[in-house]
């Protein structure tokens, strides 16, 4: 069949080249032969025939040549051949090759990579049905500068009461819980939710019915779903869970259902514990959250649009709501008002400014890299002029040459491509790896095909254009010019040459960019590290200790609890001292409410001057080697019965007492009750030095701290003074809590500095990532222009040769091609300088204690820019005055 | 001038091979003459045009080729149709007859 036949063929002439052309040879030889000898009978002579017979044949070779060319595969064996050549081309100059290369796997491997990342953190999959529609509704204060403030019960019922945009709401707020049971006791944290929040979310459990409305019952609201995880990990994945009963704080609970495998609470704001929460639980309003009282504001709450609502009618619609409110219960909700966030948004916004700028950083790479590929296709193209011609000049058609070249600019093309993809891959899972957790909690990522075919063709494209084109346009043109030539100054050369250079200074504008947000970047870093957090940070080991209830169920046996363990601790060898605080630094926990300084004008709650609330223990200050500024500390009596004492820190009483003595100041703080005759004043017996609460980015907040006994927190943070390594000291600590109660599990380990270390671990990201990606532009244009100047050199053996044979110096040379290049920086550097002047704007959100011109870095950066191109223009210069005189002059 | 065969006229060239080995088989020169001579001389195949023809429709698998002794006693390069070459021709006839046919309406129309 006919088939079969042709594939037959085709692999013949493949792969039986020789045997094929020395078969024709022989034919071609007896048809000579036979012509020859038809002549013959003609009557020529056996001289003549032979000569007419070869001018009728035309040309053996020419005739071969045409036999290959329509043989079946001749198509497919010239490209081969093609390929080939262009393989033993690329081979022949290995630093063009390599080169080549990298730039390729580096534009198209750092691209992808980081798209991959930010495309995946942006427009992540949220595990809930419809999630476009699903907002989070928070309270803020104009006051205040938190814009995601959480929410108090009776907003949360009027709200739901009164909008007409929301099809549902939920609220939820989260706890830690002793789960005890079924192995070692373990802190869980609990999501405390409306009974709708899975119908909300529009989430069904993988396991078990779920809430029912009856949950939303007391009584009937001793049910409990459990993540996948905790499923797995500790109920081993026991298909018969749902009915049966766990033990959390003390009191049964029934298992109604397991989650999704990929379920999980994505947003971090408005979190109580700071955790990831394992288990939901229906959260019932007691009756006096319905009766508008101010009972605190401690929920968040998700809501999702109704089909025909739309986002900024939500907005509109909420905050008429709150100003009513506001109206209407003034004491509670006056200068309070609504902030309606797409569920997309919370969970990833605060990571969009950092990953915008990586993403501005990938694309200055990109286009560095196409810019040196661009430049290295030029040069070659440009040497080749004269290969092309003579190639032309021996018959080869256009076609055939710009295919040839064509080949060789795929071949290079597919060999960085791979490099690229593997790049990208690598690159990828080291980003995911090496990122701190809080700025991208991915498991893994898939490698993202829309943007590795884009940053391929972006890179191929610049290669077809440089390396093809313009070797396409001078085979057609200019050949017998090209050929006569001695040197390579054509017009074409000059065009060349005026395209290099301006890659070559755009490489260095767009790696200076980058240089100084980096410069920026690691300065901002620098002066965030040094901040002073205003305690003693080092040998500082934390653990979280929650009394359970039905143990621990009044304040008499929770503050006898801690007067055992706290001296306990503080007797074993290797403590030098302890304490305990309700809510420690850099944990981005607190709770804050309106005070009010009696020596001041009463007014309602809501306008009231906020500060924080700290309760601590014996030796707080002393252990956390926080300084008294005036005043004293807590004596050993007002740490173990309720005193009514309390101590501010200077900046509660730089920004509320201005002026006033502080010490001896009655506070009245509304934290145990939001009425004012519930809360005994405090009088104020202290003044200590400020903490960076939230982190060492954020300014101290007024603070005011209350003794133990004082409010009776059944969950505090035990502080540990370590003299050697904090963490050798854990197995000690567990015997001891375990010899107190061994129902308690010991949880949130953590060393000070490793909370230190969390809280400046995405500055330090962003920061490391833009250094390295400035390092790469910065490697990439140094490359760009030596190869520019030692392509130059070359091209100026002549003209330099000749300057030498008529006296010129070693360093005449020298400033001569180092004045080209210095030339050349200078433009770049001059571009690069205007364009981070405006550019840097965009990085003031991460920046800290330095201006987005800052003085230091746009003058030192453009600098070491200059130093790092003149070096590289510095070689091929040197090479430049070796050169011998007279070899110069014979060289063309 | 008489017309040469000429790539535009690729599919003509090789009906004429397939017709003149149709006759019999020949070598290449042969061929050549061959066509020469049955259309009287208008079509002269150089042996740029053959050779390539005659490669090809060897690869396509319409002729086929084997080593015999010439006239002259030497070895020549012979060609022969093949089944499928006859069927080829069949088909190239056939389709031939209608495009004339066609082409003669046209010019018969005024």
């Amino acid at each position: 069949m006919p088939l079969f036949t042709k594939l037959r063929s085709l692999f013949r002439n493949l792969f039986s080249r020789p045997d094929l052309e020395s078969d024709l040879s022989e034919e071609m030889q007896s048809y000579l032969e036979l012509l020859t000898r038809e002549k013959l009978r003609e009557g020529k002579s056996p001289a003549g025939a032979r000569r007419l017979a070869l001018l009728e044949l035309g040309g053996v070779e020419q005739v071969k040549e045409q036999v290959r060319d329509r043989r079946l595969g001749s198509w497919l064996h010239s490209i081969l051949s093609d390929a080939r050549y262009a393989l033993r081309q690329l081979r022949g100059n290995p630093g063009f090759t390599l080169v080549a290369v990298l730039t390729l796997a580096l534009g198209i491997g750092a691209n992808t990579a980081i798209f991959s990342v930010v495309d995946a953190v942006l427009l992540r999959r949220l595990p809930y049905h419809d999630p476009g529609r699903l907002v989070m509704v928070w309270e803020n204060n104009s006051d205040r500068a938190n814009p995601f403030n959480t929410v108090a019960p009776p907003n949360f019922l009027d709200w739901q009461a009164r909008n007409s945009v929301f099809s549902n709401m939920a609220y939820l707020c989260d706890f830690r819980s002793n789960l005890t049971g079924g192995g070692d006791p373990e802190e869980i944290i609990v999501q405390a939710v409306s009974a709708n929040f899975f119908d909300v979310l529009g989430v069904k459990p993988a396991l078990g019915g779920g809430f029912t409305p009856e949950n939303a019952q007391k009584g009937h609201d001793d049910v409990v779903i459990v993540s996948f995880g905790l499923w797995q990990r500790r109920f081993a994945a026991d298909p018969n869970l749902v009915g049966k009963s766990i033990v959390l704080n003390g009191k049964p609970q029934t298992v109604v259902g397991v989650a999704p495998a990929n379920f999980q609470w994505l947003v971090k704001d408005g979190s109580l514990t700071g955790g990831t929460p394992q288990i939901w639980t229906p959260f019932v309003f007691p009756p006096s959250y319905s009766e508008h009282k101010n009972v605190g504001r401690f929920l968040a709450v998700v809501a999702r649009l109704k089909p025909d609502s739309a986002l900024p009618q939500a907005e509109s619609q909420m905050k008429s709501i709150a100003s009513q409110l506001a109206v209407e219960y003034p004491d509670a909700d006056s200068h309070w008002g609504v902030n309606v966030v797409p569920l997309r948004q919370q969970v990833a916004g605060h990571l969009r400014p950092a990953l915008l700028v990586l993403l501005g950083a990938v694309v200055f790479v990109l286009l560095i890299a196409c810019a040196n590929l661009s430049g290295l296709l030029l040069a070659r193209a440009a040497s080749r002029e004269r290969e092309i011609a003579v190639r032309a000049a021996i018959g080869a058609t256009p076609w055939r040459i710009a295919r040839q070249l064509l080949v060789e600019s795929m071949l290079l093309a597919l060999m960085g491509g791979t490099a690229g993809v593997a790049l990208a891959v690598w690159g990828t899972n080291a980003l995911l790896a090496a990122s701190p957790s809080n700025l991208l909690d991915l498991p893994s990522l898939p490698l993202n095909l829309r943007i590795l075919s884009f940053s391929v063709l972006a890179t191929v494209f610049a290669g077809l254009l440089f390396g093809f084109l313009p070797s396409y346009l001078s085979a057609h043109s200019h050949i017998s010019q090209t050929l006569k030539e001695a040197g390579r100054g054509t017009s074409s050369a000059r065009r060349s040459a005026l395209a290099r250079n301006s890659f070559v200074i755009a490489q260095l504008s767009l790696a200076l960019v980058l240089l100084i947000g980096a410069g920026l970047l690691i300065r901002s870093f620098v002066r965030l590290v040094a901040v002073d957090p205003g305690f003693t940070a080092t040998h500082l080991l934390t653990f979280k200790v929650s009394l359970p209830d039905a143990t621990y169920a009044t304040d008499a046996q929770r503050v006898q609890f801690f007067q055992k363990l706290l001296p306990m601790i503080a007797a074993a060898p290797g403590v030098r001292s302890v304490s305990m605080e309700s809510f420690p630094p850099f944990t981005g926990l607190g709770a804050a409410t309106g005070v009010h300084i009696l020596s001041q004008p009463a007014a309602p709650l809501s306008e009231l001057p906020v500060a924080n609330v700290r309760v601590i223990g014996p030796d707080y200050f002393p252990a956390m080697g926080i300084p008294l500024r005036s005043g004293r500390f807590f004596s050993p009596q007002e740490l173990s019965e309720e005193r009514h004492v309390a101590i501010v820190n200077q900046a509660f009483v730089d920004k509320y007492l201005q002026g006033a003595e502080p010490l001896g100041q009655k506070l009245a703080v509304y934290m145990k009750s939001l009425t004012e005759t519930e809360n005994f004043p405090s009088q104020v017996v202290g003044v200590v030095g400020d903490v960076h609460q939230m982190g060492l980015d954020s300014s101290p907040e007024p603070t005011v701290y209350w003794p133990h006994p004082e409010l009776v927190m059944s969950g505090m943070t035990v502080l540990i003074r370590t003299f050697g390594d904090p963490r050798a000291f854990l197995p000690v600590l567990r015997d001891e809590l375990h010899q107190l109660d061994a129902g308690l599990p010991l949880a949130g380990v953590a060393t000070m500095d490793q909370l230190l270390g969390k809280s400046i671990s995405s500055s330090r990201f962003t920061m490391l990532l833009l250094g390295v990606f400035a390092a790469f532009a910065l490697v990439l244009a140094a490359v760009g222009i030596y190869g520019l100047i030692a392509y130059s050199v070359t091209q100026r053996t002549q003209e330099l040769g000749v300057r030498m044979a008529m006296g010129a110096q070693t360093r005449d040379v020298l400033r001569l091609v180092l004045m080209q290049g210095a030339r050349l920086v200078l433009l770049g550097a001059a571009l690069g300088l205007l364009a981070a002047l405006g550019l840097s704007r965009l990085l003031t959100s991460l920046l800290f204690g330095v201006g987005a011109l800052d003085p230091l870095t746009i003058l030192t950066v453009p600098a070491f820019l200059a130093l790092v191109a003149l070096a590289a223009c510095y070689i091929p210069a040197r090479r430049a005055t070796r050169v011998d005189p007279l070899v110069a002059l014979r060289y063309e | 001038m008489p017309p040469e065969s000429t790539t535009l006229l690729q599919g003509t060239l090789d009906l004429l091979i397939l017709k003149s080995l149709a006759t019999g088989e020949m070598h290449g020169l042969g061929v050549s003459r061959r066509i020469e001579q049955i259309t009287g001389g208008t079509f002269v195949v150089k042996p740029g045009s053959l050779f390539p023809a005659l490669h090809r429709m060897q690869d396509e698998g319409w002729i086929a080729s084997f080593w015999g002794d010439s006239e002259n006693n030497r070895r020549a390069k012979y060609y022969r149709l093949t089944k499928a070459g006859r069927k080829q021709l069949d088909s190239e006839t056939r389709r031939w007859s209608r495009i004339s046919l066609a082409i003669a309406r046209v010019l018969e129309a005024s």
